[in-house]
Parts: C-alpha cells; sequence; structure tokens
C-alpha cells in the first residue's frame, strides 16, 4: 500500500510541475493532501502491521505522520496565501509545489522504513528535495544556504552510511544483510560492542544534520535564514522529526545491549553542548528567523537528554518532539505574518507589533509562553518530566546547569519578543498599510490549542501510541 | 589479482594528493571507478548475472562514464584549469597520504576481526580520511565534490570489507540517491559559478549577523 502511495505521489508532483494551468495545479495539490488525511486513517486501521516488505506502521510512525498529515495541510494553505500575495512565475510555483509533495513523501517513508538501509534513502532524498527548496528564492544568500546544506548533509549522511555498515557487520544471514530493525534487536546482543560504539556515534553525527542537533545544526540555521515561512515550518518541524526518528531507531538496537549506558552519555554530552550553544548564540541574535532556529537547537537538545536519562525521560522526549513540532510550526507561521507588515525579519526593523494586529500579536504571546515552557504551557509538562527524570537519575549538577541555561534562553527570548510587541524603535519604521489578515492567524491558535490540550490533558490514544513507541526501549 | 588492484587504488590516492589540475582528478575519479571494478569482479566466487550487471553499472558506467563526464561539463562551463593557490604545498599533502595509509594499515591490522576484510579495510580507511583531507585543504566547491566522490568510493569499499550484501533494489536505490545529490550538487556549482563569477569558496560567507 505505502508504494502505490508512493507511486501517487510522485505522479502528483510531476503532474503539478508539468500542467500549465494554476487551477489544476491547485486541484492536484488538494489531492494530494485528501491522499495525505486518506492515508492517515489507512494507517490507524493497519497499526503495527508490516507494509510492502520494508515499511511497518508503528506506533512512532503513526504519531508523527499524524503531526506531518496537520502540518502539510497548514503549510499548503499558507503557501498558497504567500503566492497569492508575492509576484511569482507560474513555473516557480509548480517548482516550489512539486518539491515540497516529495520532500512531505520521502519524509513518510522515512517515518515509516523498518530497514535501516531504506531509513538512510529516505533520509537523503530529504536532502534533495529540501536543497531545492532552500534554493528557491535564487538570491545569492539562498544558493550559499543550499550549497552549504546539501555539501554537508550529503558528507554527514555518507559517514552515517559507514556507522550502518559497521552495524550490518553482524547482521548477515543466508548470505544476505539482513538490516531490519526486529533482525538487529533480535542479534543486537551478539555485537561487537566497539563496531556498536563506532556505529551509533558516525550515526548520530550523520544525522544530527537533520534533527538540528550539535554538531552538525549550523547548515539548518543558514537554511532557515533564507526559506520561505511554511519550507521553515516543515525543516523544523517533520524534517526534524525524521532525524529523531533515525536516531531513535539506531537507540533502539543500542538498547538491548550493555553499551546502553555509554549511549546515554554520549546523547546527555550532546544535549547539553546544543543547549549551551544555543543559549550563548540567542544572547546576541538579531534576525527572528535564526532566533526560531536556534530556539529548535535548545529543543533538539532537550530531546536528546529526554533519551539520555531513560525511563521517564523517554516518554517525555517524545511528547517534547509532538508539542515542539506543533508550537515551532505556529510560531514560524507567525514570523511569516510579521514579514508582511515589517518586509524584513531582522529584529532592528520591527517594534510595536501589538497595535498593528491585536490578534497577531497575541498569538505571538501564547506561542512564546507555550515554546518557553511556561505553564500552562503543554511543554511544560515534558520538561518537567525530564527535570524529575535528571533528579531520579541523580544528575543534579546537569539539571542546575540545564536551569541556568533555559534561564538565559528564556530571558533572550522574552527580550526580543516584548521588544516586537510593544516596543519603540529610535528610528522612523515605515509601514505600508496592508490588508487586515486575521483569518491567517486561525492556524496558529489552532496548532497553539492542540498543543496545550495535548501536553495537559493528553487524550489516551495518544498516551497509548507514546507508550507503544517506547515500549520497544524497556 | 586484488590485492594488485587494491595497492594501485591507493596509489591513486597518493596521485591525487600529487596533482594541481582539475582535469586529472577526473581522469583519476574514472582510474578509481575502473579499478572498483576490478576489486569486485575478481574478489567474486560465484557469477551471477544479475549482481554482475549491478556491479558494472555501478562502477564502470556510474563512476568511471557518467560522473566524470558530467564533472566535465561542470569544468568546462566554469572554465576550471588549475587548483588557485592551494592552501597547503603538495609535500605536506603527500605527506598526508602516506601517513593516512600508514594508519589505515596499522588499524586493520590491529582490528583482526573475523568478521571483517582487512584488505578492503585499508583502502577503504584511507580513502575515507583523505577524502576529508581533500575537502578541507582546497579551496574551491569543485573540488569538494571531488573530494566527496572519493569518500563514496572509500564507502563502497568498506560496504565489501563489512561483506555487506544488501537485495537488489535497496542497492539500486542508494545508488540513484547518490548519483541525483552528485548531479543537484553539479547544478549548484553551475548556478555558484554564474552568479559569482568564481567558485571559491570564500564567496560563500554571506550568511552570518
Amino acid at each position: 500500500m505505502l508504494v502505490l502511495f508512493f507511486i501517487i505521489s510522485i505522479i502528483l508532483s510531476l503532474s503539478v510541475y508539468f500542467v500549465n494551468n494554476k487551477i489544476l495545479k491547485r486541484l492536484f495539490f488538494f489531492l494530494y493532501l485528501c491522499l495525505l488525511t486518506g492515508f492517515n486513517f489507512y494507517i490507524f486501521a493497519h497499526k503495527n502491521q508490516i507494509d510492502s516488505k520494508y515499511f511497518k506502521f508503528d506506533s512512532l510512525g503513526i504519531l508523527l505522520y499524524s503531526v506531518l498529515n496537520l502540518l502539510a495541510i497548514i503549510a499548503f494553505y499558507h503557501s498558497y496565501l504567500y503566492f497569492k500575495r508575492q509576484k511569482y512565475t507560474i513555473k516557480q510555483e509548480a517548482g516550489y509545489y512539486a518539491a515540497l509533495i516529495m520532500l512531505l513523501t520521502a519524509m513518510v517513508s522515512a517515518y515509516f522504513s523498518q530497514n535501516i538501509a531504506v531509513l538512510w534513502i529516505s533520509v537523503e532524498t530529504t536532502t534533495l528535495f529540501a536543497a531545492i527548496l532552500i534554493f528557491f528564492e535564487k538570491t545569492k544568500e539562498a544558493l550559499e544556504a543550499a550549497w552549504k546544506y546539501l555539501f554537508i548533509s550529503s558528507v554527514g549522511i555518507a559517514l552515517a552510511f559507514i556507522g550502518i555498515l559497521f552495524l550490518s557487520i553482524t547482521a548477515s544471514s543466508n548470505g544476505m544483510t539482513d538490516l531490519s530493525l526486529s533482525h538487529l534487536i533480535k542479534t543486537a546482543h551478539v555485537m561487537n560492542p566497539i563496531w556498536l560504539k563506532m556505529a551509533f556515534l558516525l550515526v548520530l553525527i550523520g544525522f544530527s544534520v537533520k534533527m538540528e542537533l550539535f554538531p552538525l545544526y549550523t547548515v539548518s540555521i543558514g537554511a532557515h535564514t533564507v526559506v520561505l515561512p511554511p519550507v521553515n515550518v516543515l525543516l523544523s518541524t517533520a524534517l526534524m522529526n525524521v532525524g529523531f526518528v533515525s536516531i531513535f531507531r539506531i537507540y533502539t538496537i543500542i538498547a538491548h545491549t550493555n553499551i546502553l549506558p555509554w549511549a546515554k552519555h554520549v546523547l546527555l554530552f550532546v544535549g547539553l553542548i546544543s543547549i549551551f550553544l544555543s543559549a550563548i548564540q540567542l544572547l546576541k541574535i538579531k534576525h527572528y528567523k535564526r532566533m526560531l532556529a536556534y530556539s529548535s537547537l535548545e529543543h533538539a537538545g532537550i530531546m536528546a537528554i529526554g533519551l539520555g536519562i531513560g525511563g521517564i525521560g523517554y516518554y517525555a522526549a517524545i511528547l517534547h518532539l509532538v508539542l515542539h513540532s506543533l508550537i515551532k510550526a505556529g510560531l514560524f507561521f507567525q514570523i511569516g505574518q510579521i514579514y508582511h507588515y515589517y518586509k524584513s525579519y531582522w529584529i532592528k526593523d520591527t517594534s510595536d507589533y501589538f497595535n498593528l494586529n491585536p490578534i497577531g500579536g497575541l498569538a505571538l504571546i501564547v506561542g512564546f509562553i507555550s515554546i518557553l515552557a511556561i505553564p500552562p504551557s503543554g511543554m511544560f509538562i515534558s520538561e518537567f518530566l525530564i527535570f524529575k527524570g535528571l533528579f531520579i537519575t541523580h544528575y543534579y549538577y546537569i539539571a542546575v546547569f540545564l536551569l541556568i541555561m533555559l534561564t538565559l534562553i528564556i530571558y533572550s527570548l522574552s527580550n526580543n519578543m516584548l521588544f516586537l510587541l510593544y516596543g519603540q524603535s529610535s528610528k522612523k519604521i515605515k509601514i505600508k498599510p496592508v490588508k487586515s489578515v486575521y483569518y491567517e492567524n486561525v492556524s496558529s491558535y489552532i496548532l497553539f490549542g492542540l498543543a496545550l490540550y495535548l501536553g495537559l490533558n493528553p487524550p489516551p490514544i495518544f498516551i497509548d501510541l507514546i507508550k507503544a513507541a517506547i515500549a520497544n526501549l524497556n | 589479482m586484488t590485492y594488485l588492484f587494491i595497492i594501485l587504488y591507493s596509489i591513486t590516492l597518493i596521485y591525487f594528493a600529487l596533482s594541481e589540475r582539475v582535469k586529472k582528478y577526473i581522469w583519476l575519479l574514472v582510474i578509481q571507478g575502473i579499478l572498483l571494478f576490478g576489486i569486485v569482479f575478481f574478489s567474486l566466487s560465484k557469477i551471477e548475472i544479475l549482481d554482475f550487471i549491478f556491479i558494472l553499472t555501478e562502477t564502470v558506467l556510474v563512476k568511471s562514464i557518467l560522473v566524470p563526464w558530467f564533472l566535465n561539463k561542470i569544468r568546462k562551463h566554469n572554465h576550471l584549469k588549475r587548483e588557485h593557490e592551494p592552501s597547503v604545498p603538495v609535500f605536506y599533502s603527500i605527506i598526508v597520504v602516506v601517513i593516512s595509509l600508514i594508519l589505515s594499515f596499522a588499524i586493520s591490522s590491529q582490528l583482526n576481526d573475523d568478521q571483517i576484510y582487512t584488505k578492503y579495510f585499508t583502502a577503504a580507511f584511507a580513502s575515507v580520511l583523505f577524502g576529508f583531507y581533500f575537502i578541507i585543504v582546497h579551496k574551491n566547491i569543485f573540488s569538494h565534490v571531488v573530494g566527496y566522490l572519493i569518500i563514496e568510493n572509500g564507502i563502497f569499499l568498506f560496504s565489501l570489507a563489512v561483506g555487506s550484501v544488501m537485495p537488489l533494489m535497496v542497492n539500486l536505490a542508494i545508488l540513484l540517491d547518490v548519483l541525483m545529490g552528485v548531479l543537484v550538487l553539479g547544478i549548484f556549482i553551475n548556478h555558484i559559478g554564474n552568479t559569482f563569477n568564481s567558485i571559491e569558496i570564500d564567496n560563500l560567507s554571506n550568511l552570518k549577523e
């Protein structure tokens, strides 16, 4: 069934690209959204079933697919609004939608892959289409960002492939290398720990480019600076989840060996460095998109720490992943609106936003409270659980360090946000009157509301999905 | 026989360090592709026709015909002749290659693991190390792609070293992905050449605050 899904997606993407009629193009991407949504019901009905040999509709995949589905619908809606406002040729618009459809499809493939090699192929494919979307504006900056993203990702993912080859050393049976997760988990305990350690390190470095985690996070920060807001949303939510899934799958194998404590320490270290770097960078931030990109680095770090603690941390990490996707998406849509008013993403070019657009301003306040994990934000719950885990496992120093870093981050983000909302700029800012766009805020309110609901009062089906996703770890 | 090809492959790495002409890099990649075919061909115990066609496609068709041809087109488009002022003198590069070869020999003999074939492992490890070194010392992005391809060739040898035999469909998809990646990288080189009138990495430093 999944193969059929891929084929239809490719056909739709090609049709969007080659058909020269605006209405037909929109019809095609509307059809793609219908396909995504329909498939969402299908996977819920076929939970835990193997599909097309290399894929399985497991709980983590289903959870992240549902998030992707929701975000894709909203991203397409905002892309539509963006293109209505800006002057682009039909050809450019077609290229954008075609690449977007392919990016989404590659991400779906990564979520459900049960074979590490297929997972690798999907991740590499996301790189190609993400690079095309990054280059969309064709400016010098876009070119630079796209080059760096593509090249560093390719090299990083090549490293991850070496890691996968090391993993395959013990995975041979009947002359064929069986890289399916179930087989690797079964044979994990007989693997040579040295190879396994090297494999984990290489995979972590390689896929960190997708998860926006230390060490290869820098290229995605550059990419965020130049892309359109709807692409921002997908890069720092759905694509970040791809990175998480990739690292999580390998981690699941490690969890069945006696090098688990070592892997946990590595993740704790990577997480702490990420949060530290993000806190330092945020203190001197001057650009709204970079600000949110560094905030993603921070949250990726928190998820890595969640995995590093184990136990309650696993649950918290996945809860954090889902909530972060929803909230960060809403905030990026708001940043897109701010651009609509000020025609700039630089902090110095903005001020007094609340008077200009009270409804959007209120959405921003809600969004920032949520992303900073201040109660009643849903993220407060996940971060609280992570701190609880840190204290249970006696990592007191790490908890204190983390608290200091989070305080710094809260300070810098609130500083910039309050300036944007209520600040009075010393220089005169010219603002062209724009048509009221209140209905565009609806999507952000929906996302923030959903994050609040899932955090504070999670429905049983949501909890079950998370628990099933981490069942393999314990 | 396999040993001969592996040694020849290691020699191409030294040649990479020696040469400064872009055209030579492309020729060396062609030779590496053919050598890789030789290595696989002589290490096969039995030949199955489907696998044979795939290996032929991967090494000869893609690695030594398609990719070099494409790189040559890019070279002509951007009027590349030789590396401008390599940041590290050739002499040091040769020392680095030799050290990386010795290092990989030492590591392979240390490993002594039944599960891997050390003869491939040596060349693979040296190739990946040298690919990274190649990327770091060169200042133009064309050479970066050449370095990436050296790493890819090293990975090909790694997959032999660990005896990894994946299903044909998976192998094909991996090959297609890497090929697409190189093609898109090449297209971006042309864009960068047209926009900045040069493909030096120093141009790409606008993305700062």
